[in-house]
């Protein structure tokens, strides 16, 4: 009987047992052979930055590089044979572009705020640079009338974008159209236009119609151009995490299609809102093509949206950079900072506010 | 329910019907505004492109000169055209490897939390303005740079692509193409790093089950499932280098000469470049035309471009549900 | 419950479909196990999924694991081929053995372990990116594994899986193109060309019709007789069909399941010793 085949089933276990994970236990070849994989490249490349004057990138990519593959590679072939060379040549590969990519973030925020920090003071929040030339020294001047152009400019951006961007969104999930694939696609392909064709095109209606100039008006509607995909596509995706039985609850209550578009369904989507609107203002915050042919510069501060060429920090890091002043490259660090920490914060906010609170009351 | 209580409901029903068609018409109306933008883009910049043709004719995608005060005035694009090509093409070169590597990394490879903050750091990198990347390149990446092509050039002088007969190593296209793929990686990482993440759990059991490598698995798997995605990713990612502007304004050197192949050699082109920094200088309302024009051709180029991977990534998105 | 109605019910049901299997098994000794659990217990982070299973498996014979949802049976065989190991929060104590040797050794690459013991899943899987003669032959590639005459492995396959003759016409065609159930086949050849010595099947056929179930029966049949078969399934029609063993896996509310019968499969469905086991195949709970 059953007993007697599966002679095994009759050994009482007394054994007490705990959980292992015997895969994690690596053989004492395979720990030695990867340790020494990782560290004799290591030791060679860190001697050789020390003693050589080649510069750290070359030395990476051509000495520690090749190395490292090499390494790995004997490492995978002693212990698991030929088959996993490759897969310890990903390792290495992969690796390597994750830190590539890090060294390059890590030294974009690092020299921004290292060097831009020496430039921040309240008074370069808020100054103009009316009376300021690029020799004055940091002590006089800011960008409070970037802030104001730029403040100014995204708030005409964002009355005109963030309304249609909206009501694209609601026609693709909730009135559900004929056109949708082809609304969706034409916003896809609005999403490529380069920004200096934005702002190119405000310049040839500007010019031609002669109805405005340079302004915070035809900056903004430039901004307007390149903001409204962003709002549009991320309102779809925040729209579309609204559960139908909110809609069909509504329309069974007896409301009608658009008041349960804006009674139910949008305010049930508020946060989600907001991040398409905080994304959109993330993604146009630092354009400078645009502004550069659409709102032109004003050392002064200007208001006024219409009729009078208007500053904003994009256009007045770029007339910074690149003087053969110390005190301007200096400004313009500084105000590439604070722009960063607007960016980020933006970025942030969107994060937190698009977590999961999508649909809830 | 009286009658006249009846009537005015059905009163009110009408006009609430006729509400719901007011919305759907303002909504249709707003929803097509991007298809209006778009042809408006196409028909002003068209317009404005007529002059330099009737002046300077196919010559003005076909040649290199930039003579306005010449009588009568002579301009061509090519090497701009050619320069943005260029540039985008070594971009890609160094952004497409390292994306896919990277995204690589953070769905295969990484742990969790690590793939999480890895995936929101190269989001905020996304979001990083071009004119601070530029700030960055033109005074960080520039010496680095500089210092890297000349000992190319020392050791590798002897092949064409590493040829610099001026001994200037600034404002070179592999310099400007560096900076498009730091644009690039974000963009394209983004959407190869969902791509691969979305391979079913199914098709990798049953691989691993036919004893796969993580090769082995990318290759013959992952990749083949999610190429249709992966090629569009790329495409997005070209068509937003392909209009880069202020990045590139500050590395390159713009020179109307078409530089066909020596990426260490100082000067090169790019259309939406050219437009920014002739544009402060502009000599009259021609050459402003001739501007306008240059920017037609930069809209239909990343037009096509980003048409052609929007429809690519949406195939495959409907064919992996 | 009345006992005696329990027991006419499963010796009219069952011993007559079991007469019909044609081979009868004999008892073995160690010697002629392909796999062999000792004390296997199977964690997910901290809850206990499986405790203390034995079983015995002979060489080129069929068992079928039976048992209501959840009682640890999928878990169980990912365990044989160290499939476990790869969900996240997985832990195990006990041993596993292949012809004697632990396939849980730090030295043993798992890699080897799979090509020994293929799995066929729950849902056809065939790679959508692969046609029908490449998905065949997609574990040469995924393994690395060399093998001659890749025509002649694809026939022999497809042959043995019953689906050689309604695809040699269309072989460069995308495997997703079949039906379920041929995608399984497919899938079944898939495991086969890399010459597994077990097969391990998860439910192969509870997404499939009744029609393809009878093929891929047939063909698990077929296969017992080369190689070691061991599935998972909640079909007990099935069970009684194509194995020559049964265990009965069964876990309380909140407790770790166990295997509670174990033996020949005429045995288990005839004459069950445990009154849970009874209940089970005569349909009354799970």
């Amino acid at each position: 009987m059953s007993t007697v085949i599966f002679e095994s089933a009759s050994i009482e276990h007394l054994k007490d047992e705990t959980p292992q994970r015997p895969w994690r236990k690596k053989p004492t070849k395979f720990t030695v052979s990867v340790f020494l994989a990782v560290v004799v490249p290591g030791v060679i490349v860190a001697w050789l930055f020390y003693s050589s004057m080649l510069p750290g990138a070359i030395i990476a990519v051509v000495i520690y590089l090749p190395l490292q593959l090499f390494a790995a590679g004997l490492a995978a072939l002693i212990n698991r044979g030929r088959r996993s060379i490759a897969d310890s040549f990903i390792i290495v590969l992969s690796t390597g572009a994750t830190v590539f990519t890090l060294v390059i973030l890590i030294s974009l925020i690092g020299s921004l705020v290292v060097r831009g920090f020496r430039a921040l003071s309240p008074h370069f929040l808020y100054q103009n640079s009316v009376y300021i030339n690029p020799s004055t020294p940091l002590e006089y001047g800011g960008i409070g009338h970037a802030m104001i152009g730029t403040l100014l400019i995204l708030t005409i951006a964002s009355l005109i974008a963030v309304p249609i961007g909206i009501a694209t969104a609601v026609y693709i999930t909730e009135v559900r159209g004929r056109a949708v694939a082809y609304v969706r696609f034409f916003v896809q392909s609005m999403s490529g236009v380069p920004s200096v064709v934005a702002g190119l095109f405000i310049l040839t209606i500007a010019v031609s119609t002669g109805a405005f100039n340079q302004s915070a008006f035809a900056g903004g509607l430039a901004y307007a151009i390149l903001m409204l995909p962003t709002v549009a596509r991320t309102a779809e995706e925040v729209l579309k995490l609204v559960p139908e039985d909110l809609r069909t609850g509504a329309l069974a209550l007896g409301s009608t299609r658009a008041r349960t578009v804006l009674m139910v369904v949008l305010p049930a989507a508020r946060t989600g809102i907001i991040t398409a609107i905080l994304l959109g203002i993330a993604r146009v915050i630092g354009e400078t093509a645009p502004l550069l042919l659409a709102a032109g510069n004003n050392d002064g501060t200007v208001t006024n949206p219409f009729g009078q060429a208007v500053s904003s920090i994009p256009v007045y890091i770029f007339n910074n950079v690149a003087l053969p002043y110390p005190d301007a490259v200096t400004r313009a660090w500084g105000s590439a900072l604070v722009l960063m920490i607007f960016v980020a914060v933006l970025f942030t906010l969107a994060r937190v506010l698009g977590r999961g609170k999508v649909g809830k009351y | 329910m009286s009658q006249t209580e009846f009537m005015r409901d059905l009163h009110s029903a009408a006009t609430s019907h006729r509400g719901d068609r007011i919305f759907n018409r303002v909504i249709t109306a707003a929803a097509f505004t991007s298809l209006v933008v778009l042809a408006g883009i196409a028909i002003f910049l068209g317009y404005q492109a007529v002059p330099a043709f009737q002046t300077q004719g196919m010559a003005f995608l076909t040649t290199t000169d930039w003579d306005i005060n010449t009588d009568p005035p002579t301009a061509g694009i090519l090497g701009m055209l050619y320069g943005s090509v260029l540039l985008s093409i070594i971009g890609l070169v160094i952004a497409v490897p390292a994306s896919l590597l990277l995204s690589i990394f953070i769905v295969f490879l990484a742990p969790k939390k690590l793939a999480a903050g890895l995936t929101n750091l190269i989001d905020l990198m996304a979001a990083i303005p071009s004119v601070i990347l530029g700030l960055w390149a033109f005074y960080i990446l520039n010496p680095t740079a500089e210092e890297w092509q000349s000992l190319l050039n020392q050791y590798f002088g002897w092949f064409p692509l590493f040829e610099n007969v001026s001994g200037n190593f600034l404002g070179t296209p592999f310099v400007a193409g560096f900076v498009l793929a730091i644009m690039m990686i974000p963009i394209i990482t983004s959407v190869t790093r969902e791509v691969l993440g979305r391979t079913p759990p199914d098709l990798i059991n049953a691989s691993e089950a036919l004893g796969c490598s993580l090769w082995t698995m990318l290759r013959y798997v992952a990749l083949p499932y999610g190429r249709g995605g992966i090629v569009g990713g790329v495409m997005l990612g070209l068509g937003r280098a392909l209009g880069e502007t202020i990045a590139v304004f500050f590395v390159l050197k713009i020179v109307f000469d078409t530089n066909w192949y020596n990426i260490i050699e100082s000067g090169g082109g790019s259309v939406a470049t050219l437009i920014v920094s002739r544009f402060g200088e502009v000599s009259g309302p021609f050459e402003l035309q001739l501007l306008l024009a240059a920017g037609f051709f930069l809209f239909l180029m990343t037009l096509v471009v980003n048409m052609i991977a929007n429809l690519i990534v949406s195939r495959t998105g409907r064919m992996q549900k | 419950m009345n006992p005696e109605e329990g027991e006419t019910v499963s010796t009219t049901n069952y011993e007559e479909i079991a007469t019909l299997k044609d081979r009868v098994p004999v008892p073995v000794d160690s010697a002629e196990l392909a796999m062999k659990a000792q004390d296997v217990s199977v964690w997910f982070g901290k809850r206990k999924i499986l405790e203390g299973v034995y079983m015995d498996f002979p060489r080129n014979s069929c068992t079928a694991l039976i048992g209501p949802s959840g009682c640890g049976k999928s878990t169980f065989i990912r365990t044989l081929n160290r499939l476990h190991e790869l969900l996240p929060g997985a832990a195990l104590a006990g041993s596993v053995l292949y012809e004697g040797t632990d396939i849980y050794d730090p030295e043993i690459d798992p890699v080897n372990i799979r090509l020994k013991i293929g799995m066929v899943f729950q849902k056809p899987n065939p790679f959508p990116s692969m046609t029908i003669r490449g998905n065949v032959l997609s574990g040469l590639k995924l393994s690395g594994m060399k093998r001659e005459n890749h025509d002649q492995i694809v026939e022999e396959t497809l042959t043995s899986v019953g689906l050689w003759n309604e695809v040699k016409d269309r072989l460069d065609h995308a495997g997703g193109e079949l039906s379920g159930g041929q995608q399984q086949r497919l899938v079944i050849a898939r495991s086969l060309a890399v010459q597994p010595h077990v097969l391990l099947m998860d439910e192969p056929c509870s997404a499939l019709d009744p029609a393809s179930t009878l093929k891929i029966e047939e063909t698990i049949r077929e296969l017992s007789r080369t190689v070691t078969i061991i599935i998972v399934t909640h079909n007990m029609q099935q069970a009684v069909r194509v194995s020559d063993y049964t265990a009965f896996f069964l876990a309380a509310e909140n407790e770790p399941g166990h295997v509670v019968e174990q033996g020949q499969t005429t045995e288990i469905f005839s004459n069950p010793q445990d009154q849970r086991t009874l209940d089970y195949v005569n349909g009354r709970f799970g």
